[in-house]
């Protein structure tokens, strides 16, 4: 069971995180605007460790950090609906957008906040293998958040299904998980960075 | 308001959950600011300075300065991932009051580390010599880590998702402060150097200077690529006099 926690009642207008993060289901302007942030953060971390080289490195770390959770929105997500669909999941379109879209935002706004951090270690660390270390690290810690996030909506869509349908969106959920995190590793692992470069 | 940041400072210490809670609910947080930031500048230069008591000199002041600018710059970097990773497992706080809290938490962990320089300057003063000195202090920012991390986890909830979130930052806070730490080198000295530089050229990174300092500790020195024409191997030593190895300093 977990523990009741006090909302921050203060604030007079949410936060960035708070926005992005809201598990809300908005309009499709606003998800959409929500997905276009996240991408657009994630690029942020790829900025800072395109810093390491410089110059071209630049962009092409900024694409790739994006394209790594692009990817997972749009060759993953809708094949999990579709999956889902077939079981009778009592899942609809937008609400699986408006998951999604809550998730890659998570994602990318974990690897914004990690920028900095990146950006100071891959500059000042000498080693290749160090520092692709380093980006690994930070690249699994805001894919993983995301996918928490992900499942975390979509377990909620199923919490009054019998057992028995309930199990096998589970095994559908365990295997998306798999798949996103190889896909994810499969464009990520395109970074210089994560090659060896210097 | 001096009454105020003397208040804090006391509570820092007997009262974590006051101040978690205090920064979660955001409002004027001034007095926790300037409370917290004189803490650790304070009790980091304390520290720093301690740590150069096993080379004095100058390396007093240089070590009394970068050790609370590492401190600074260290909570300067990892604050946004700590807001993200907050906000990403569903604990959103406000910026200002995730300001307040990892501020807090460093003040008390600054506090801590003033608390054990007198042992440390002990074991400097009875002879203890450089490698050991090395792990002697990260021990010591170790246990300013936790106590700074209890206030933390009081900040954000006590419970299996605030543990999650306070290991991960853990985890940042513990690659980007060894790095910045590590480029603000030395704060011992290196013993066979004449002169006492205030920044060392850049080389290596902070987690092989730890796992070189483990292994040093047990005579085995990691001979570099250059010197063993390009495969790196290990050379094990006797006990016997004790050789520092040239090319490290922390």
């Amino acid at each position: 069971m977990e523990q009741s926690f006090p909302a921050i009642v203060s604030v007079s207008q949410p936060s960035l995180g708070a926005r992005l993060t809201s598990p809300e289901s908005q309009g499709a302007a606003q998800e959409f605007a929500r997905l276009g942030a996240g991408l657009g953060l994630a690029a942020l971390y790829g900025l800072a460790l395109g810093a390491r080289s410089g110059g071209v490195a630049l962009v092409q770390h900024a694409l790739g950090a994006s394209a790594g959770l692009a990817a997972v929105g749009v060759l993953g997500i809708p094949a999990l609906f579709v999956l889902l669909a077939l079981v009778n999941a009592p899942v609809s379109p937008s609400a699986m957008f408006s998951a999604g879209s809550r998730a890659l935002a998570s994602a990318g706004f974990v690897l914004a906040g990690l920028a900095p951090s990146a950006a100071l270690l891959a500059v000042t660390i000498e080693s290749p293998e160090a520092a692709a270390f380093v980006t690994r690290g930070g690249l699994t810690l805001a894919g993983g958040i995301g996918l928490f996030q992900l499942t975390s909506a979509v377990r909620a869509m199923l919490k009054d299904l019998p057992p028995e349908s309930r199990m096998k969106c589970t095994a559908l959920l365990f295997g998306f998980s798999l798949f996103a995190i190889v896909l994810a590793a499969r464009v990520w692992y395109s970074l210089p960075i994560l090659q060896g470069a210097a | 308001m001096n009454s105020q940041v003397l208040s804090v400072f006391d509570e820092l210490l007997r009262s974590p959950r006051a101040i978690a809670e205090r920064s979660r609910a955001g409002g004027d947080l001034r007095a926790l600011f300037v409370a917290s930031l004189a803490a650790l500048v304070l009790g980091a230069g304390v520290f720093g300075a301690t740590l150069a008591t096993s080379r004095g000199g100058l390396q007093l002041l240089y070590s009394g300065v970068k050790l609370p600018l590492a401190m600074v710059a260290t909570m300067l970097l990892v604050v946004p991932a700590f807001h993200a990773i907050a906000a990403g497992l569903g604990r959103p706080l406000s910026f200002s009051g995730m300001i307040g809290l990892t501020l807090a938490a460093a003040g008390r962990g600054a506090l801590v580390l003033v608390a054990l320089s007198p042992l440390t300057w002990l074991c400097f003063d009875r002879g203890l010599s450089y490698h050991p000195g090395v792990l002697l202090a990260v021990a010591c920012y170790g246990l300013a880590g936790v106590a700074a991390l209890d206030l933390v986890l009081k900040g954000v909830g006590f419970d299996a998702r605030g543990f999650a979130i306070v290991s991960l930052f853990a985890a940042v806070l513990f690659a980007t402060g060894g790095q910045t730490a590590w480029m603000l080198r030395p704060f011992l000295g290196r013993p066979s150097e004449p002169t006492v530089p205030f920044f060392r050229h850049r080389e290596s990174s902070f987690w092989d200077a730890v796992q070189q300092s483990s292994l040093s500790m047990f005579g085995v020195y990691r001979v570099s690529q250059a010197l063993s024409e390009g495969a790196g191997r290990e050379v094990s030593q006797e006990p016997g006099p004790r050789t520092e190895n040239g090319n490290e300093s922390r």
